[in-house]
């Protein structure tokens, strides 16, 4: 599972560097535009382990706020399966609140909260938490007739077992979004460090585009790559291992 | 006369000038429609498909709104609905489903119930791995544990094969002697040898949409009568 999905960003990546400096002998620009592979690799000897270290900061705040979002989008999506008005008003904003684009509420946060690890972490967890919400509403939300006809017609069914069953006949797609609001989480991370944080690799990747060094930029990129893909196998493992042991 | 004996037969469900259309049809489903079925007693639900067979059990079942019309149940009539597209929650053996939802006092009819349904070999297997047939008795046998006093079995062994379905609703019969049952099913010898009444259900232009026709309601303890079943099974489908 690893080795495909680092094998699929070393090919994405291999192109992508291979067009850029494809370009720059194409288009004879110099160095100081795109800098030459040699001064790529002089770089990436040079900040590989800030570098990585700042990766690592970032990934974490990812963690944290990817999994508030989760813990917060079941809680909400548990609400929002009641035919109350409660359940209505909650599915009405959700669908209103993620049509906004929520990168640009970002500045006011940063304002308010100033540029620490709160802000870092509250931009990551909104930015993948509406995605993750409307998915999670949509496999809440719906009835698994056949499974629960019998426990309504018994009158045993409690609001925990109709959660448990509606997750259980829709984990892998649970599994799916999950791993697909991963990524989320970490542009989230990347774009309020890139705003106004004092850490992490977007605000390294900030420092380097004063710099105009795109070779920094590149490494940074790479790590970025690998560590994303690496949380992102984690997740499908332990996704794989759950449904494994809970479907027998 | 004891006081069991005189519920049973005080017990009846009766459909009163029921008036139905589907919400998004122009056409009524039910036209006036009125029937009777009295409990104890192993009973069909009989007619083609499309004729609201399904929509007619539900709404005895408390499952359908938006009729007019009156359906009058006694009040100790606990009425259960089942279907045959039913599933058991796939996280667990289907022994640990039947043990959870099998109230304490019906254990040993669980055990007689899997014997007899021939469920024994499936007990510790998961629901999504058992045959369509195995599927069907697995989820007829949890309802037979529960509490009930009339239960509607909707094609509820639509795909186990005629001989063992045979076996079972004998078995029924014999097991539950005091309740009832309405059996959805599109088989006319089936209904005509083993139902006390068949309820032949016809579409809305027809009038009366629904006839009651007399089964043969035969046990494991009968010898068949082929001259009355074929006579029975002439007159339903010369009803429907």
């Amino acid at each position: 599972m690893l080795h495909r999905r680092l094998y699929q960003f070393f090919i994405v990546y291999g192109i992508g560097i291979c067009s850029l400096f494809s370009i720059k002998y194409i288009l004879n620009l110099s160095d100081y535009v795109i800098p030459s592979p040699i001064e790529v690799w002089l770089t990436a000897v040079d900040v590989f382990m800030r570098y990585s270290v700042n990766v690592l900061d970032t990934l974490s705040v990812a963690i944290i706020g990817h999994v508030l979002s989760i813990f917060m989008a079941i809680v909400v999506g548990i609400i929002a399966r009641l035919t109350t008005g409660i359940g209505t008003l909650i599915k009405i904003a959700a669908f209103n609140i993620q049509a906004y684009p929520i990168v640009a509420v970002a500045p006011i946060i940063f304002i308010l909260l100033g540029d620490g690890l709160a802000s870092r972490l509250l931009i990551a967890s909104m930015i993948c938490y509406f995605p993750l919400l409307l998915s999670i509403l949509g496999i809440l939300t719906q009835p698994v007739s056949d499974i629960e006809h019998f426990f309504q017609m018994t009158g045993r069914m409690t609001w925990q077992l109709e959660v448990k069953i509606r997750i259980f006949e829709n984990i892998s797609k649970l599994i799916m979004v999950i791993t697909g609001s991963a990524t989320l989480a970490m542009v989230g991370t990347i774009v309020a460090e890139f705003i106004a944080a004092n850490a992490g690799i977007g605000y390294t990747i900030r420092i380097a585009l004063y710099q105009s060094d795109l070779a920094k930029i590149l490494v940074a990129l790479f790590i970025i790559g690998i560590s994303t893909s690496i949380y992102l196998v984690c997740l499908e493992w332990m996704g794989h291992m759950l449904q494994k042991k809970w479907e027998g | 006369m004891s006081q069991a004996n005189r519920r049973q037969i005080t017990m009846l469900i009766e459909c009163n000038d029921l008036n139905y259309r589907y919400p998004s049809s122009q056409a009524n489903l039910f036209r006036n429609l009125s029937c009777r079925i009295s409990i104890p007693g192993f009973h069909a639900l009989f007619g083609p498909s499309g004729v609201g067979k399904t929509t007619l059990a539900k709404m005895i079942a408390g499952l359908v709104e938006g009729f007019s019309g009156k359906i009058t149940v006694h009040p100790d009539t606990g009425i259960l609905y089942t279907y045959n597209l039913e599933r058991l929650p796939g996280w667990s053996l289907a022994k640990d489903h039947l043990a959870d939802i099998t109230p304490h006092d019906r254990m040993p009819d669980l055990k007689k119930l899997t014997e007899s349904f021939g469920i024994q070999g499936c007990l510790e297997s998961r629901f999504s791995k058992l045959s369509l047939g195995q599927q069907n008795r697995m989820n007829l046998t949890r309802y037979l544990l529960q509490d009930f006093n009339f239960l509607i079995m909707d094609e509820s062994l639509a795909n186990v094969d005629e001989a063992t379905r045979e076996v079972i609703i004998l078995q029924i019969k014999q097991l539950f002697p005091q309740k009832a049952f309405l059996y959805i099913s599109h088989n006319v010898m089936e209904v005509a040898k083993f139902c006390k009444i068949i309820l032949v259900l016809r579409s809305a232009d027809k009038s009366p949409q629904i006839t009651e026709i007399k089964g043969q309601n035969q046990t494991d303890q009968d010898i068949p009568d082929h001259p009355a079943l074929e006579q029975t099974m002439l007159e339903i489908v010369h009803a429907s």
